[in-house]
Formats: structure tokens, C-alpha cells, sequence
């Protein structure tokens, strides 16, 4: 197997962002001529332009930071539980979160959960319910002797079934509008997209993807073993304590503004690890520029492939991305990668 | 200098060690041999900080092992377990670089540290090879070329110790060899060396000075000619067997 060099690997990373960022904002229902991109900001815009700045671009950037997310929080995940498999899901965030959307769907009149932050009271819900699965699961796995991922791991799955079960009782008893609203939001979506929340998610998204590579040589050391990555001399209770609570954080957010984004955060780390080689200080951000790319030309698809209908993006990422990962995994088994 | 005292350590109500005392003295390899369950990996577990013994102290250097920070310890102190599952495809130049986390001697060095580590493990040709990919004896290499790696060079005044833990399970005769030869090497610049091993013989070989466990209990310690005695040998591992010398190391042979 050949390895990109790394910095190699972001070059074309960020020229692929950069047309994937192009392609978004001039393909969709209305096909957008390159030249209305200057009119971006300026007084004399047509319609056309209006669209790019207060439709398109937005949606864009939310689905850059969304996928960027993601897929970092996904190559931290895979490297905690020491699997290449993980996903960010597995510590209940998503399960928790469609709880939390469901119940404000459902019961309807949490309007002022969002006001402070001008946020749909669902993705405040979401947002919440992400947390507390991930607190219950932490919780579950920590004892005096520290937290135990293989623990975390068996409670995320439990936790993840009961929330699941919670969900189904939601819709069980919903009525047919919320059972759309329900369902539609569990699909993943990045339909919402406006300034306002683009905002919101970058002061998340943007710190976040920076500072989790900083962990990428510890992250490192916990692959060889917890015990030997502390004989290495690394706080590995506090660094698992500290990667869980960020993951939790970026993957809560993305899941409250989008929905159930499935197989990015799986998938994208995956890949990269596969392009550059299992070096978290290398694989975090080359995941986030991918996942970014990724989420982009999915959403691009899902705006323009069934045009004028909308499909929602978490549809077309797990369409794609399952029959991908079983490829991957049967490459796998054949030997012909690593 | 590592040095236990008084150490025991019990686990919901069994004692499985008992009054232990222990010094790995710089320059010296210190050898812990004992049947299965007598309580070697417990002690293992206790020197290298993993685990707290029920009572006793321990103390790197004069100073309870509980007040070194996890960095200042990875420094001077370097612990081997006894399997690594690593399941990422991690060069071999990798994992050991990874050796050099604790430290900040800068890229240059450390490139040279790991050339040194791998040669020293004959296991230069692995460079850019899989974790991965490699056989068992392989891979065992690398790990012991990383903690070699982590105290290659000492940092402070502290003497330096290697703790290893069956280091040569899946070796080859060769390779049992190179890795006495390096725990010599280690101990001829003052890294005080503590092993834990099967074999009585690589133990006689390697050791200075050799502890035997039995039952959570010290069986017996001192010097290989002291300790490996067939009455010894027959009270501890219940097998008769006789003593002859090594004629190439003059050291004790066990013969069963």
C-alpha cells in the first residue's frame, strides 16, 4: 500500500473544498452564470445573486462545517475506542439528540429553549438530548478506577437502543404531521440553513477542528494501549475525559442544525486513513477537509439530483456511503490494503 | 535506583503479594522468574505505577513513585508490557518515534534515536513496513525498540530504568540473544534493568541478580549461582532437575 505524504494530501484536499464550494453555490434548481459570484455583497444584485448570498452560500458553508465536523470527530472516535470502525454515534449523541428533537416536536411550545440564540427550539432539543445520552454513557463507563471505553462502548449501545425505543414512542403516539416532522429531521437535513446559523455552528465548529489536532500525538499513543500510552507519559484519564467531552460537543451541534448526517464521520476518517497513514495529527484535519468536500457534493446531490424536489442529504450520504464502506471492507479482506 | 519496600497488594480479599521487598540497582539486570500465578505480573503492575500496593512503598530515585508527574516518569522511566495490540497500519518507524513523545529533543535527534533503536533490535529493514503486516517475533521487536527508544539517552540526573515484561516470548535463539546483549548494554550505562522471564536459563544468562516469586512470596534473591539450585528449583516449580554451568557464559544451567 502507497501513502500520500500528508501535506500532499491537503493541497488537493483544499482544491477539492474549493470546487466542491464552487459547484455548490452555482449548481441547484437554478443554474447560477460564475460571473453573478462578484456581485456577492454588493449593492446591485439581481435575483440570481440574492439566491447565492442568502440561499446558497449559507447552505454551503453549513454543509462544509457539518461534514468537517464530523468526520474530525469521527477520526478522534476511531481513535479513543482504538477501532477503526467507530463512529461518532457510538456514544449515544445522535440516538440522545433524536430524542430530544422528537420530544420538542412532540410536544410542541419549546419555543423559548431557542429565543437566546435565535435557534428552532428542535435543534436547542437535539442539541440537549445529545448531551445527556453522552453524560448518562460517560457516567456509566467511569468509575474510580477511570472510564473504560470497552464500558462506554457497550453503554453507548444500550443507551443508544433505549433512546431509540423513546424515539419510537414519540412517533408511536404523534400525529401524522409530526410523524413527517420526526421523520424528516432523522433523515438529516441541511435545508434550514441560514446566516444566522452558519454562525452559530462556526464559533462551534471552527475552535473545535483546531484544537482537536493538538491531541494527535497523544491520540497516538493510546492506539499502542492505555497502559503503555501512559508509561509514554500521557494523561490518559484526563485526555479521554477531554476528547469525549469535545467530540460530544461537535457532533451534538452538527446533529442539532442537520439532523442524522449518517457515514461521514465514519467513512471520511477511514478513507484518509487509508490515503495518509493512521497519524492523527495528520489524519484529524485531513478528516475534516474531506469531510467537509464530502458533505458538499452530497448535499450538492441532494439539491439537484431529484430538482425541484429536495432529498434530504442524510439519505444520499448513507446511499452512497454504505455500498462504499463495504467496499472498503472487502478490499480490506482481500489483502490488497490495510 | 527503583527500590520496594514492604510491598503487598490483595484484590477483593486474595493476597497476591505479600512483603516484597525490591531493589533494581543502576548498572544491574535484575531478573524475576516464578511459576505461573505466583505473582509476577502483579508485581509488574505495582513497580511500573499501574496499580497501588494494599501497603509498602515504593520509590524511583528517593521519591515516592506517586509524586513523579506521568512525564517527568516517561523520561527516565520506560515500561514494556507484555502484548501490544496496536491495530492501525503504523510504520515500524512510528511506533517507535513514538518512543520519543516525552521528550522534546527535537526531529533531527530523535530520527537518529529510532535509526539507532531499530538497528539495535536488528530491525532496520522493518522501517517502513506495517504494523500490521508483521509476524509476532516482529512486531515484539519494535515495541521493545520504542521503550528503548523513550530512555535511549538520559535527561536528567535520575538514573534511568527498563522495566520489561517476557520481552523475549516470541523471539527466535538469535534474537534472545541481541536482546541480552541489549539489556546488557543498557545496564553497562548505568539503566538499572528489571525483567520479568520464563526461561531460567536466558534468566541465569541475563541477570545479576535474580528474585524468585513464589506464591505472592519471595522464594528467593541474589546472584544466579545463589538462587538457581536444584533444591530451589525443586521447592518453588515442584520439577527435579539438575545444574550444570554454561561452558559458553560460565553461568548456571538448568537442565530438566
Amino acid at each position: 500500500m502507497h501513502r500520500l505524504p500528508p501535506r500532499a494530501f491537503m493541497v488537493v484536499a483544499l482544491v477539492l473544498l474549493v470546487l466542491a464550494v464552487l459547484l455548490g453555490l452555482l449548481v441547484g434548481p437554478v443554474q447560477i452564470a460564475p460571473v453573478k459570484l462578484l456581485t456577492l455583497w454588493s449593492a446591485d444584485q439581481d435575483m440570481d445573486g440574492r439566491v447565492l448570498e442568502l440561499i446558497r452560500l449559507p447552505r454551503v458553508l453549513l454543509a462544509a462545517l457539518v461534514g468537517a465536523c464530523l468526520a474530525s470527530c469521527g477520526a478522534v472516535m476511531q481513535g479513543l475506542f482504538r477501532n477503526p470502525l467507530a463512529d461518532p454515534s457510538l456514544i449515544g449523541v445522535s440516538s440522545g439528540a433524536s430524542v430530544g428533537a422528537s420530544c420538542v416536536i412532540f410536544f410542541g411550545g419549546f419555543g423559548f429553549l431557542g429565543s437566546g440564540l435565535g435557534l428552532p427550539a428542535i435543534a436547542i432539543g437535539a442539541f440537549l438530548g445529545g448531551m445527556a445520552a453522552t453524560a448518562v454513557v460517560y457516567r456509566l463507563a467511569t468509575s474510580v478506577t477511570g472510564t473504560s471505553v470497552s464500558t462506554m462502548l457497550l453503554a453507548g449501545i444500550a443507551i443508544t437502543a433505549l433512546a431509540g425505543a423513546v424515539t419510537s414512542l414519540f412517533s408511536f403516539f404523534a400525529d401524522n404531521e409530526m410523524l413527517r416532522r420526526i421523520s424528516l429531521w432523522q433523515m438529516g437535513n441541511l435545508d434550514s440553513a441560514n446566516w444566522h446559523r452558519v454562525m452559530v455552528i462556526a464559533a462551534v465548529v471552527i475552535p473545535l477542528v483546531s484544537v482537536l489536532p493538538r491531541e494527535g500525538r497523544a491520540l497516538n499513543a493510546m492506539l499502542l494501549g492505555e497502559s503503555e500510552a501512559r508509561h509514554l507519559g500521557i494523561g490518559v484519564e484526563q485526555l479521554k475525559r477531554r476528547l469525549i467531552v469535545l467530540t460530544a460537543l461537535g457532533v451534538g451541534v452538527a446533529v442539532a442544525v442537520s439532523g442524522v448526517v449518517a457515514f461521514v464521520g465514519l467513512i471520511v476518517p477511514h478513507l484518509v486513513r487509508l490515503l495518509i497513514g493512521p497519524d492523527h495529527r495528520y489524519l484529524i484535519p485531513g478528516s475534516a477537509l474531506l469531510g467537509a468536500v464530502l458533505l458538499l457534493l452530497a448535499d450538492t446531490g441532494a439539491r439537484t439530483l431529484m430538482s425541484p424536489a429536495e432529498l434530504p442529504t442524510g439519505v444520499i450520504t448513507a446511499l452512497l456511503g454504505a455500498p462504499f464502506f463495504v467496499a472498503l471492507l472487502l478490499r480490506q479482506r482481500r489483502g490488497l490494503v490495510s | 535506583m527503583l527500590e520496594a519496600q514492604g510491598l503487598s497488594f490483595s484484590i477483593a480479599g486474595f493476597s497476591l503479594l505479600r512483603d516484597i521487598d525490591l531493589r533494581v540497582e543502576p548498572g544491574k539486570v535484575t531478573a524475576i522468574i516464578g511459576p505461573n500465578g505466583a505473582g509476577k505480573t502483579s508485581l509488574f503492575r505495582l513497580l511500573t505505577g499501574e496499580q497501588r500496593p494494599t501497603a509498602g512503598n515504593i520509590a524511583l530515585s528517593g521519591r515516592p513513585l506517586g509524586d513523579w508527574s506521568s512525564t517527568q516518569l516517561a523520561s527516565v522511566m520506560a515500561v514494556l508490557p507484555q502484548s501490544s495490540r496496536l491495530d492501525f497500519p503504523f510504520t515500524a518507524r512510528e511506533v517507535v518515534m513514538m518512543g520519543r513523545i516525552p521528550h522534546a529533543t527535537g526531529l533531527v535527534r530523535d530520527t537518529a534515536i529510532v535509526d539507532a533503536a531499530l538497528t539495535a533490535v536488528d530491525g532496520s529493514y522493518l522501517d517502513k513496513r506495517f504494523y500490521t503486516h508483521m509476524s509476532g517475533g516482529e512486531k515484539q521487536r519494535v515495541q521493545l525498540a520504542r521503550v528503548l527508544a523513550q530512555i535511549w539517552e538520559p535527561v536528567t540526573d535520575h538514573a534511568r530504568v527498563l522495566i520489561l515484561d517476557e520481552p523475549t516470548s516470541s523471539f527466535d535463539l538469535a534474537h534472545q540473544q541481541l536482546t541480552i546483549t541489549n539489556m546488557r548494554s543498557f545496564a553497562a550505562q548505568g539503566v538499572g534493568v528489571l525483567v520479568v522471564i520464563h526461561d531460567l536459563n536466558m534468566a541465569a544468562r541475563c541477570a545479576d541478580q535474580l528474585l524468585v516469586l513464589s506464591c505472592g512470596r519471595i522464594a528467593a534473591c541474589g546472584s544466579p549461582q545463589q538462587v538457581l539450585t536444584a533444591t530451589t528449583i525443586k521447592q518453588v516449580f515442584n520439577v527435579d532437575v539438575s545444574i550444570g554451568i554454561n561452558p559458553l557464559t560460565g553461568t548456571p544451567l538448568v537442565i530438566a
